[in-house]
């Protein structure tokens, strides 16, 4: 995007603005000059006691007022501006979508639905001061406290390892260890390691010693490798900074290790790892530009757009918003659903089951797979499930 | 924690700590580096700069005008002076309240160019916030831009202290219309306690942009007052005011002109619903909505709130049938029950395009990653396929069936 065409337009407005100002205080200056003048001359005639036509002075102040024209002064400098202002006005409408909402559907949101998922998206990132406010604000504080309450003990661990300090965390671990252990997490194994590597650093190398006992032993038919490589680590003690183990002391251990804990603690939860409003919200930034795009084009269809019970243009969204495995029949470019499933042919290309019956005239025929030179038997093939 | 690229002689044996981490999380997204998708996301931001924008043309307006107003009448006050027969003394007053008069306007002019600079600092801020927007930070900025959308939010709905403390606590004032939106809280405050007297004044100064628009919103307000003029039994009054403010609006619209004064022979307490109606107290929540929507106009926003729009068509894409099946992935969001409710009316996602995702590993399955086939049908990606033989002597345990077959079973599937 021409950002910086859009910059320099916006400069051109700033520097008329700059300009009309300073004609404008021009002017106000000179009039003022004139009335001051014309006052001198006045008192000065009053001192000397000289006899003076005021009125004639005042319709020549009058007259050189006319001549010096402000108002029309400042009306070029202005007029400048406002063709700047115009242009500016109107690049951004170029080169942005001047209206997003055109893709809009107009349907009522539900707001209680709607606040109670921004609620929670503010506990998610840990905004627990504005989450109550927004709550207590739109007349909920009661579901506060409950969507609140499993956050702030995430929040509290979180921070106690940003100051280097596991305790929190492996509390957690260990009242939790059964459900760790069943979805298959070794973030307990992981805590107790970077806890190990702690008091190795610190401490001696009998302390070092007894706590990979208590904890890391149970480990040992598990991961034998990494307790291997930690107990190796114990012959550096005091300079595992120049030992071939000194990754283990990196910082970004502790962002690693904190991103897996809140993966886990969110997993246990039964919430997302990222806020799903953050998520929806970022795939609706990718999914508007074309959806906009088919709006300018289908101006005349707007009514059915409000009726549809598909996007009608495909979208391509990135790897981190694909939850599901959409499978498109390369033959006849539509989904597979139930009824009409993947089906893999014996030379290993899939297609959809209606596709593959139309080819092959209701399994009465042998057919060529439109992707090898194989000849394909419909009853042969084999549906699949992702 | 990164052990495995240490040695430690028994290299060979794999990484189970990595292995079994991406088993059961979804991997970190890969960063994207695509240029032309996020050039068309900053497309969508016309709101971010126009509104501060238009903020900016109208305090140069109303600056540029007290100026003039003000030139003007000292210019035919010294006209004035010299038709009329002033003394000397009397002369030398006027002149002199006249430069004190100048000597004021400077001033203002000053603060006015003061309050114009700031305006368009904020303007340059906003230039400078979509420019600062590269892959390397993207993640930041989509989490800023995610508080601006619920600055947005709660702006337009009225939750206005909230929304000051979000942008104050992520810093983001320049960044979001709180001054603008306090223009429009003094307008609604005042309508909600019926009072439209914040809300006129609000048309006047608006009045040439109102006008070219085609906007009733003066003949709205107009009306109402009538009707509460009705509802004290003040008929004289009424009428009065009537022929004064409604009567210049009878040449467009007419039938609702007069429907509102047959309410004189219906009175407050009518059964007949055509004017019972009239006299609700939700007539006042419909000014405020019709306020709303005048003034997101005249400031080049969207009619609905950014958020509305963005979950929407984020919702769209991302609803699939699978969402709503039992086992689906905790990370949908339209796994959870209030995503599920606003999804609901709008339509599916539609894809040109096979994406397959490992039941097992979540991740894609692609030609690097290829999917594999099991004697029942089920597929998997060939590294989840491949890490389960190595764990358990080449033999497969499919996960959702829990069929048993051996790694050399597989088949292989090519999907173009």
């Amino acid at each position: 995007m021409e950002l910086s065409t859009i910059k320099d337009a916006f400069d051109r407005v700033t520097k008329k603005q700059k300009l009309s100002c300073s004609k404008t205080q021009e002017a106000i200056d000179q009039i003022r000059q004139e009335i001051e003048s014309v006052l001198d001359t006045l008192q000065s005639a009053n001192n000397t006691d000289h006899e003076l036509d005021y009125k004639t002075v005042l319709n020549e102040l009058k007259a050189s007022f006319l001549l010096i024209a402000p108002l029309s002064q400042m009306e070029g400098t202005q007029k400048e501006l406002n063709v700047a202002l115009t242009k500016y006005g109107k690049l951004l409408e170029k080169h942005f979508n001047p209206d997003i909402s055109k893709a809009y559907r107009n349907i009522d949101i539900d707001r209680h639905t709607l606040n109670q998922i921004i609620a929670n998206h503010f506990y998610h990132q840990g905004l627990f001061e504005i989450g109550d406010h927004f709550m207590s604000v739109v007349g909920e504080p009661e579901s506060a406290a409950i969507m609140k309450f499993p956050f702030v003990e995430m929040y509290q661990i979180l921070e106690a390892m940003q100051n280097q300090n596991l305790e929190p965390a492996l509390n957690w671990a260990s009242t939790n260890g059964d459900k760790l252990a069943q979805s298959g997490s070794d973030i307990v194994l992981k805590l107790h390691s970077m806890q190990f590597v702690k008091v190795l650093q610190n401490g001696s190398r009998e302390e070092a010693l007894h706590y990979a006992r208590m904890h890391l032993s149970p480990f040992a038919t598990s991961h034998m490798t990494d307790i291997q490589k930690l107990m190796g680590c114990l012959l550096w003690t005091g300079k595992l900074d120049r030992s071939p183990y000194h990754a283990l002391l990196s910082p970004s251990n502790w962002d690693k290790l904190a991103e897996e804990l809140k993966r886990q603690f969110c997993n246990l939860l039964g919430q997302s790892y990222n806020s799903p409003l953050s998520v929806t919200v970022a795939a609706g930034v990718q999914v508007l530009p074309p959806l906009l795009k088919f709006m300018n084009v289908m101006a005349g269809k707007k009514n059915e757009w409000q009726s549809m019970n598909q996007l009608p243009v495909p979208v391509e969204l990135d790897r981190e918003f694909q939850f599901h495995s959409i499978f498109v029949c390369p033959v006849s470019k539509e989904q597979a659903t139930e009824d009409n499933p993947p089906m893999l042919m014996s030379c290993g290309h899939v297609l959809c089951k209606q596709s593959i019956l139309k080819m092959s005239k209701n399994s009465t025929k042998v057919f060529k797979c439109p992707y090898c030179p194989f000849d394909i038997d419909a009853a042969q093939c084999k549906q699949l499930y992702f | 924690m990164e052990m495995d690229s240490l040695p430690n002689g028994n290299n060979t044996a794999g990484t189970p700590i990595s292995a079994t981490a991406t088993a059961t999380a979804n991997p970190a997204p890969p960063q994207s580096s695509n240029l032309p998708q996020l050039t068309e996301s900053l497309k969508l931001e016309h709101q971010f700069l126009r509104v501060p924008f238009e903020h900016y043309k109208k305090t140069l307006r109303a600056n540029h005008r007290a100026v003039e107003k003000e030139m003007s009448a000292v210019i035919s006050g010294v006209t004035e002076a010299a038709a009329a027969d002033l003394s000397p003394d009397d002369a030398v007053n006027h002149l002199n309240s006249l430069v004190c008069r100048l000597q004021g306007l400077k001033r203002k002019l000053e603060e006015g160019s003061r309050a114009e600079h700031l305006q368009a600092q904020k303007c340059r801020v906003r230039l400078d916030h979509l420019e600062s927007a590269d892959a390397e930070n993207m993640s930041e900025w989509n989490n800023t831009r995610m508080k601006r959308i619920l600055v947005d939010y709660m702006l337009r709905m009225s939750y206005y202290d909230t929304a000051v403390k979000l942008a104050k606590s992520s810093n983001l004032q320049d960044l979001v219309d709180i001054d603008v939106f306090q223009e429009a809280k003094k307008v609604i405050d005042a309508l909600q306690n019926k009072d439209v007297a914040p809300a006129l004044a609000w048309c006047a100064d608006n009045k040439s942009r109102l006008k070219k628009s085609k906007s009733k919103m003066e003949f709205q307000l107009r009306l109402q007052e009538f009707i509460e003029l009705v509802r004290a039994e003040n008929n004289l009054r009424a009428i009065t005011y009537a022929r004064k403010y409604l009567a210049p609006w009878g040449a467009t619209h007419m039938k609702e002109l007069q429907r509102v004064i047959a309410t004189l022979a219906f009175k407050r307490d009518t059964e007949c619903s055509t004017y019972k109606v009239l006299f609700e107290a939700k007539q006042w929540d419909y000014l405020v909505d019709q306020f709303k929507q005048e003034f997101c106009k005249l400031y080049g926003m969207t009619l609905e709130p950014l958020l509305n729009i963005y979950l929407q068509a984020g919702l769209s894409a991302l609803k699939t049938p699978y969402c709503y099946e039992d086992d689906c992935t905790k990370e949908d969001p339209l796994s959870q029950e209030a995503f599920r409710t606003l999804a609901m009316p709008l339509p599916y996602s539609k894809q040109h395009h096979s994406k397959l995702v490992c039941y097992i590993t979540k991740e894609l399955m692609d030609t690097e990653n290829p999917p594999q086939v099991l004697p029942n049908g089920y597929v998997y990606s060939t590294k989840a396929l491949e890490e389960m033989a190595k764990k358990n002597n080449g033999r497969i345990i499919c996960p959702r069936t829990g069929l048993v077959c051996s790694y050399t079973e597989l088949v292989k599937a090519y999907i173009s």
